[in-house]
C-alpha cells in the first residue's frame, strides 16, 4: 500500500473562525480513513481544500507523490480525486447518464451517448450499483442517487474517493449496502476517506481513524483496538452535561393534540395522541416524512384525510393562523428562511405571528413602543446577546437565531409545541439552552413533539419515542422500553 | 409573488428599513449610481458634439427656469409618484408589478367615462367622480392580472406586462367608438366636461395632481411600516416561506397590494385626462408603466423616497425637451439615463448574502 | 392562403430567433425578459451598420455586437452583481430604447433621425427545392436569415441535447452548485449564455430592420421582444416548441394585416389583441411549467 494522499500543516480561517488549524492527514491505497467529528469540526472544510474548492491559509498537499497547490475541482478530479458530497450535487431533471457526462471531457465534445450509458451499465453491474443509464436521477430514491456519484467517480477513474457524511440520509439497510460498496472499492486499491460523525459505521469499515475537533486533529487510530468511547471523547472533549430526563415519568395530563387517520402527500395514515407534560421524540433518517408530518400537523400542507384535534377542537381544515391562535406552536428545522426574516430585526421577528395582538399591534395600526418593550423584556427572558430589538437577525450567532424562535414560540404559552431540528448546527452550549426550555415548556403542563434526525437527542429529551419511516410511525415506546435494534430496525422502514 | 417554488429574490432594497437609509449607506449608494450615469449622459453629450455642462444647465432650465415650467414639470411628476409608489408597494411584497401603463390607460378611459356621465354635476362631485371612475377601472385592471397571476399560476411580469398591450388596444378600441370624437384626423375623445378640468394654480398652471400624490405616497409609507398590513407584506418580500409559517395568506396580500397599485395608477390616468390633456387622447400611457418602475428602484422601494426619485425623473423629462430645442442634444439621452441609472441602482444596492 | 403562410413565416422568423437567445438565456437559468432591448440593439446596429459600411454582411455582424452588448449588460448586472433578472431586463429595454433613439439622431448631426433607406434582402430561392409546389415557395424562397433560422433552430436543438457544452449549460439552469462540482464555472456559463443570448435576439433584430422595414425607427420592436418571452416559454423552452408558439402568433399577426381582403367585419384594435390574448391564453392554460429550469433565477452563491 503505498502513500496516496498527504496533507501536511492545513490551515483555513473564516474570519475569526480556524475551521482547519494545523491539520495532517495521511491516506494510503487499499485504505479506508475514517474522519470523525462533530458538526463544525472542520471535516468539510478540510475536504473542500483538498477539492479545490477553496484555498488553504497555509499547508501543502501531495496526492500519488505530486504537490497540489492552487487548484480548482477540475484540475482535482483529472489528478484523480473524486468527491461524493453530502448533499448530492445532480441533476434531477436529467438522466444517470447525463450526469454521469457532465464535465466529464472523456464524454466528448460532441456527447457519445450511447457509448456512455453502455460504461454506465458495466460499472453498474460490476460493483453492484444496480443503476438505469436512462432514469431520470428525480426518480430515484436517495440511496441510488447516491450511487450515481459514485458511479462518476469510479468511470473517472479516480484513486481517491472522499465521501462526506454518505450515510446521513440512508436508512440501515442503505447503510450495508454502500459499505459494501466501499469495500469492493478498497479491493480494487482504491483510498477512501469516509467522514461522519456517526461512530458505529466507522468502527465497522474504516481501517483507521482520524479525530477532529474544532479544527484541530484530537486524536488518531487504527480501528482496530479502538473503542467506542476512547472516540467518543476524542470527538466532543468534554462531557456535554445536559439535564437527565430519567425522573420516573409524571401522570400524563390532558390530551391535547388527537391526530387519527391523518394523511397528505408523503404521509400515510398516522393515529397517535400527545398529552399535556410530555415530549414526544420522533427520530428516523431525514427524508422519511418528517417535513410532510410537519406542515401537516401545522396546516402549511392540507391533509388529506382523517381529523386533527388541539385541545378538544377540531383543527383540521383550519389555517394555519388559526391553528396557533388555538395554540399551536412551531419551530421549523430550516430556521433560516422560515422561522425567521434574517434581514428583519429581531424585534420584528419577535412579533412575526403576533403583529395584529397587543402588545405588538392594536386594531389596523402597529404599536411600536409597546413592542419593542415587551421585545426588550423577552430577549433578557431569553438571554437573546445583542444590543436592542432593532439588531438586524442575520447579524446574529445561529444559537441566538434559535432563540428568537424559541422565545417567539414559548412566550405565547402554546398547548402544543412542534420542534423540527430545534438544536441543529448548535453548538453545545446553545443546544443545552434549548434543550432545557423545550423539557421546562414540557413541565409546564404543554405537549411537545421534537422530532430530530440526531437519535442521541430524541432519546435523551424524550418521554415516548416514534420513529418516523416511509412517511408513517414504525412505532412509539415510552422511554423505559426502549430497544435500540428495534429502533434500528424501526428506522429502516417498512420497504427494502 | 409567484406560487410556488422556487422563490425569486428580489435585491436587497426590499428589505430594507427606512430608518436605516443614511446608517447603511444606501442613500449613498443610490446617489453614486445616479452621479455614475450622469457622468455617462456627460459622455454621451460629448460624443454629440456637445458641451456637457451647457446641456446640463438647459435641462435645469427647462425644468424650474419659469413658475409655467416648474408647474409643467411638477405635473409631469405625478403619475410617475403615483405609479412609482404603488409599484414600489408592490415590490416590497416581492411582486413585479409592470403593469402600470395598461392601468394609468384604463384608469383615463374609466375617469373620461365617469366624466361624460356626471357631466353638468357641480364640479366638485363631477371631479370627485371621474376620478373615483380612474380609480376603480385601474383597479380592476390590476385585479385581472391578479386573478390570472393567481388563478392560473402565470409570473407576475408576463401577465401585467400582455395585459398593458391589451389595455392600449382596448383603449385605442374605445376611442374608435364610445368614447371618441368623429371627425377628429386622430384618436381621441371629445373634450372633457368644463366642470371636471382640474383646477390650475394660477401663474404656476399645476394642477393638485402632486400633491394628491404626496399624500399617497405618505399613506402608503405609513401603511408599509405602521400597519400589521404593510407589516406582512415586508415579509412576503423578504421570504415567502416566513410569511407562510406566520399565516399571512400570500394571495390576499398579493391581492391587496396589486389593488391598491392599481388604483393609484388609475388616479393617476385619471389625472392626466382631467388636468393635464382634458381629453382622452391615444397613447397617453406610453411608456409610464416602465418609468414607474424606474422611480420605484431609485427611490429603493421607500414610498416617500419615491417622491424625490419621481421628481428627478420628471424634471429631467421636462428639462429635457427645452435642451433638444435650445441645444439640440436629443431628449432621448433622459431614457438613456434612465435605464443606466437603473442598472447602476440595481448592481449598487445587492446585498452580498 | 399560401401567402398568408408566408407572411406568417415573415412575421415570425424574428420573434423565433429572440426566442432562440432566450431560450440559451432561459436554460442557463436568467430570465430572458431583456430580448426587447436586445433586438432593438440588434436592429439599429443592422441598419447603421448597413448603411455605413455598404452591405448587409457588416449590418449583421455589428446586429450581433450590438446584441451582445446588450446581453454584456445583462449579464454583469444580473447575474455577476446578482440582481433581480426580471428588473435588469427592463432596464436593459429602457437604457435600448433610449440609446438607439439617441445615436440615430446624433448620427445625422442635426438632431432628426438620420434617415436612412435601405434595399431589403431579397428572397434566396434555393435551386430545386424552391419549385415545389406550395412548400417551394413557402419554405425556400426566403429571405437569406430566415434560412438561417431555421438552421439555428436546428443548430440550438443539437447544441443543447447532444453536446457537453450544452450538456454543462442545462445543468446550470437547474443546478449550479453541481455544475460546480463538476468543473466548470456556473457564473461564466450564465454569463456567456446572456451574451449570446443578446447576439441571437439581435440577430433578430437585424430581420426586422435588414429584410423587413429597410430602415430603423424609435421603437420598432414594438413589444416583440416581450412576446419571444411568451413563445419560448410556451414552446416549453425547446427550439421547435418556440418556432410553433412563433408561427402561431405570426399566424395571428398576419390575420390582422389581412383582415381588410377578409372582408371580417372585426375592428382592427381587437384583432391586433390577438398575438397578446392568444399568449396570455396559453399560459394561463398551461400554468407554471414543470420544465422550467429548477434553478432559474436564483443567484449564484460563491464559495469564497
Amino acid at each position: 500500500m503505498n502513500s496516496l494522499l498527504e496533507m501536511r500543516g492545513i490551515v483555513r480561517c473564516f474570519g475569526e473562525l480556524r475551521a482547519n488549524d494545523n491539520v495532517d492527514l495521511d491516506v494510503r491505497s487499499g485504505e479506508i480513513l475514517g474522519l470523525l467529528g462533530e458538526n463544525g469540526s472542520g471535516k468539510s472544510t478540510l475536504m473542500k481544500v483538498l477539492f479545490g474548492m477553496l484555498a488553504p491559509d497555509a499547508g501543502a498537499i501531495r496526492f500519488r507523490g505530486k504537490p497540489l497547490a492552487g487548484h480548482t475541482p477540475r484540475d482535482a478530479m483529472a489528478a484523480g480525486i473524486a468527491m461524493i458530497h453530502q448533499h448530492f450535487m445532480l441533476i434531477d431533471a436529467m438522466t444517470v447518464t447525463e450526469n454521469v457526462m457532465l464535465g466529464w471531457p472523456a464524454a466528448g465534445r460532441m456527447l457519445r451517448i450511447k457509448e456512455m450509458s453502455a460504461r454506465v451499465r458495466e460499472a453498474s453491474r460490476r460493483f453492484g450499483l444496480d443503476l438505469d443509464p436512462d432514469a431520470r436521477v428525480a426518480t430515484l430514491p436517495l440511496g441510488r442517487r447516491q450511487r450515481v456519484e459514485i458511479l462518476k467517480a469510479i468511470l473517472r477513474d479516480a484513486e481517491l474517493l472522499v465521501l462526506d457524511e454518505p450515510t446521513s440520509n440512508l436508512a440501515p439497510a442503505e447503510v450495508a449496502d454502500l459499505l459494501a460498496i466501499l469495500r469492493r472499492l478498497r479491493a480494487e486499491n482504491k483510498g477512501i476517506v469516509f467522514i461522519s460523525h456517526k461512530l458505529p459505521e466507522v468502527l465497522e469499515v474504516c481501517d483507521n481513524v482520524v479525530v477532529l475537533r474544532a479544527g484541530r486533529v484530537a486524536g488518531r487510530a487504527p480501528v482496530a483496538g479502538a473503542s467506542r468511547g476512547q472516540l467518543a471523547e476524542m470527538m466532543i472533549g468534554r462531557d456535554i452535561s445536559t439535564r437527565d430526563n430519567s425522573e420516573p415519568p409524571r401522570p400524563p395530563g390532558a390530551v391535547r393534540l388527537a391526530a387519527r387517520d391523518i394523511s397528505a402527500p408523503g404521509l400515510s395514515s398516522l393515529t397517535f395522541e400527545l398529552r399535556g407534560g410530555e415530549i414526544l421524540g420522533v427520530a428516523g433518517v431525514d427524508g422519511n416524512g418528517q417535513i410532510e408530518l410537519v406542515e401537516t400537523l401545522t396546516g402549511l400542507r392540507p391533509a388529506r384525510s382523517g381529523s386533527l384535534a388541539l385541545d378538544g377542537r377540531d383543527i383540521t381544515r383550519a389555517s394555519v393562523g388559526a391553528r396557533m391562535t388555538l395554540g399551536l406552536a412551531y419551530m421549523p428545522a430550516d430556521r433560516s428562511h422560515t422561522a425567521l426574516v434574517k434581514s428583519m430585526s429581531i424585534g420584528e421577528n419577535l412579533m412575526l405571528r403576533d403583529s395584529r395582538r397587543a402588545p405588538y399591534g392594536r386594531g389596523p395600526f402597529l404599536t411600536p413602543a409597546s413592542g419593542a418593550a415587551k421585545a426588550r423584556a423577552l430577549m433578557a427572558d431569553y438571554d437573546i446577546r445583542a444590543r436592542d430589538p432593532k439588531v438586524i437577525a442575520a447579524r446574529l450567532s445561529g444559537g441566538n437565531q434559535q432563540k428568537i424562535v424559541i422565545a417567539r414560540e414559548l412566550d405565547r404559552g402554546p398547548s402544543v409545541l412542534i420542534a423540527h431540528q430545534a438544536a441543529w448546527g448548535l453548538d453545545p452550549g446553545a443546544t443545552r439552552f434549548v434543550l432545557d426550555r423545550v423539557m421546562a415548556l414540557r413541565d409546564a403542563g404543554a405537549a411537545i413533539i421534537y422530532i430530530s434526525s440526531e437519535l442521541e437527542e430524541v432519546l435523551t429529551i424524550s418521554d415516548r419515542i416514534a420513529v418516523i419511516a416511509d412517511g408513517g410511525f414504525a412505532g412509539i415506546v415510552p422511554r423505559a422500553e426502549i430497544d435500540m435494534r428495534q429502533i434500528g430496525l424501526w428506522m429502516a422502514g417498512r420497504a427494502a | 409573488m409567484s406560487p410556488p417554488a422556487p422563490a425569486l429574490p428580489l435585491t436587497a432594497i426590499s428589505h430594507f428599513q427606512r430608518f436605516r437609509l443614511r446608517r447603511d449607506g444606501l442613500a449613498g449608494r443610490i446617489a453614486l449610481a445616479l452621479l455614475l450615469s450622469i457622468g455617462c449622459a456627460a459622455a454621451l453629450i460629448a460624443l454629440a458634439g456637445h458641451n456637457p455642462l451647457v446641456a446640463f444647465a438647459a435641462i435645469v432650465e427647462g425644468a424650474v427656469g419659469s413658475p409655467h415650467q416648474i408647474g409643467a414639470a411638477l405635473n409631469r411628476c405625478t403619475p410617475y409618484l403615483l405609479a412609482g409608489g404603488g409599484v414600489a408597494f408592490c415590490l416590497r411584497a416581492g411582486i413585479i408589478n409592470i403593469g402600470a401603463e395598461g392601468q394609468i390607460a384604463m384608469g383615463g378611459a374609466g375617469a373620461a367615462a365617469a366624466a361624460f356621465a356626471f357631466s353638468g354635476a357641480p364640479p366638485v362631485l363631477a371631479i370627485l367622480a371621474a376620478l373615483t371612475g380612474g380609480v376603480l377601472a385601474g383597479a380592476t385592471w390590476a385585479g385581472l392580472a391578479t386573478a390570472i397571476h393567481l388563478g392560473r399560476n402565470v409570473h407576475e411580469v408576463l401577465a401585467t406586462l400582455l395585459l398593458n398591450f391589451i389595455a392600449i388596444l382596448l383603449v385605442q378600441q374605445f376611442l374608435a367608438g364610445p368614447l371618441g370624437q368623429f371627425g377628429a384626423g386622430f384618436l381621441q375623445s371629445p373634450l372633457m366636461p368644463r366642470e371636471t378640468w382640474l383646477p390650475r394654480l394660477a401663474g404656476f398652471d399645476a394642477h393638485p395632481g402632486f400633491l394628491i400624490a404626496i399624500v399617497a405616497a405618505a399613506a402608503l409609507s405609513f401603511v408599509l411600516w405602521r400597519t400589521p398590513f404593510g407589516f406582512a407584506l415586508r415579509v412576503a418580500g423578504s421570504s415567502r416561506r416566513a410569511a407562510a409559517y406566520a399565516g399571512f395568506s400570500l394571495p390576499r396580500l398579493t391581492w391587496g397590494a396589486m389593488l391598491i397599485a392599481g388604483a393609484l395608477a388609475g388616479l393617476a390616468g385619471g389625472i392626466e385626462v382631467l388636468g393635464v390633456h382634458r381629453r382622452l387622447i391615444e397613447g397617453f400611457s406610453l411608456g409610464f408603466g416602465f418609468k414607474a418602475v424606474t422611480v420605484a428602484l431609485l427611490g429603493a422601494m421607500e414610498p416617500l423616497a419615491v417622491v424625490p426619485a419621481a421628481l428627478f425623473v420628471g424634471l429631467l423629462e421636462s428639462g429635457s425637451l427645452a435642451m433638444q430645442r435650445q441645444i439640440g442634444v436629443p431628449s432621448a439621452l433622459v431614457t438613456v439615463i434612465e435605464g443606466m441609472t437603473m442598472l447602476f441602482v440595481l448592481a449598487a444596492t445587492v446585498r452580498r448574502p | 392562403m399560401i401567402e398568408f403562410l408566408a407572411a406568417s413565416i415573415r412575421i415570425a422568423t424574428p420573434l423565433l430567433l429572440a426566442a432562440l437567445g432566450g431560450i440559451l438565456s432561459e436554460r442557463a437559468g436568467v430570465f430572458a425578459v431583456g430580448l426587447e432591448g436586445m433586438m432593438l440593439a440588434g436592429a439599429f446596429a443592422a441598419t447603421v451598420g448597413a448603411w455605413a459600411c455598404g452591405g448587409a454582411g457588416m449590418g449583421i455582424v455589428l446586429a450581433l455586437v450590438g446584441g451582445a452588448a446588450i446581453g454584456l449588460a445583462v449579464a454583469i448586472v444580473a447575474v455577476r452583481f446578482r440582481a433581480d433578472n426580471m428588473v435588469t431586463g427592463l432596464a436593459v429595454n429602457i437604457l435600448a430604447l433610449g440609446l438607439t433613439s439617441y445615436l440615430m439622431r446624433i448620427l445625422s448631426g442635426g438632431g432628426q433621425p438620420v434617415s436612412i433607406h435601405l434595399t431589403l434582402l431579397p428572397a434566396l430561392p434555393i435551386p430545386g427545392l424552391a419549385d415545389i409546389p406550395v412548400i417551394g415557395p413557402l419554405l425556400f424562397t426566403q429571405p437569406p436569415l430566415t434560412y438561417l433560422t431555421i438552421v439555428g433552430c436546428a443548430a440550438l436543438t443539437l447544441f443543447l441535447g447532444r453536446t457537453q457544452a450544452g450538456l454543462i449549460l442545462r445543468a446550470t439552469g437547474e443546478n449550479p452548485e453541481a455544475v460546480f462540482a463538476s468543473g466548470a464555472n456556473p457564473l461564466f456559463v450564465r454569463m456567456f449564455a446572456v451574451v449570446a443570448c443578446g447576439a441571437v435576439a439581435g440577430l433578430g433584430g437585424a430581420v426586422l430592420s435588414l429584410q423587413q422595414v429597410g430602415t430603423f425607427t424609435d421603437g420598432m420592436t414594438s413589444g416583440r421582444g416581450y412576446l419571444a418571452l411568451a413563445a419560448l416559454i410556451v414552446g416549453r423552452w425547446t427550439p421547435w416548441g418556440a418556432a410553433a408558439a412563433c408561427l402561431v402568433f405570426g399566424a395571428a399577426e398576419a390575420f390582422e394585416l389581412r383582415l381588410q381582403s377578409f372582408g371580417v367585419p372585426v375592428s382592427s384594435y381587437i384583432v391586433q389583441m390577438a398575438p397578446y390574448l392568444i399568449a396570455l391564453a396559453v399560459l394561463a392554460g398551461i400554468g407554471r411549467s414543470s420544465r422550467l429550469p429548477a434553478a432559474i433565477g436564483q443567484p449564484l452563491h460563491r464559495e469564497s
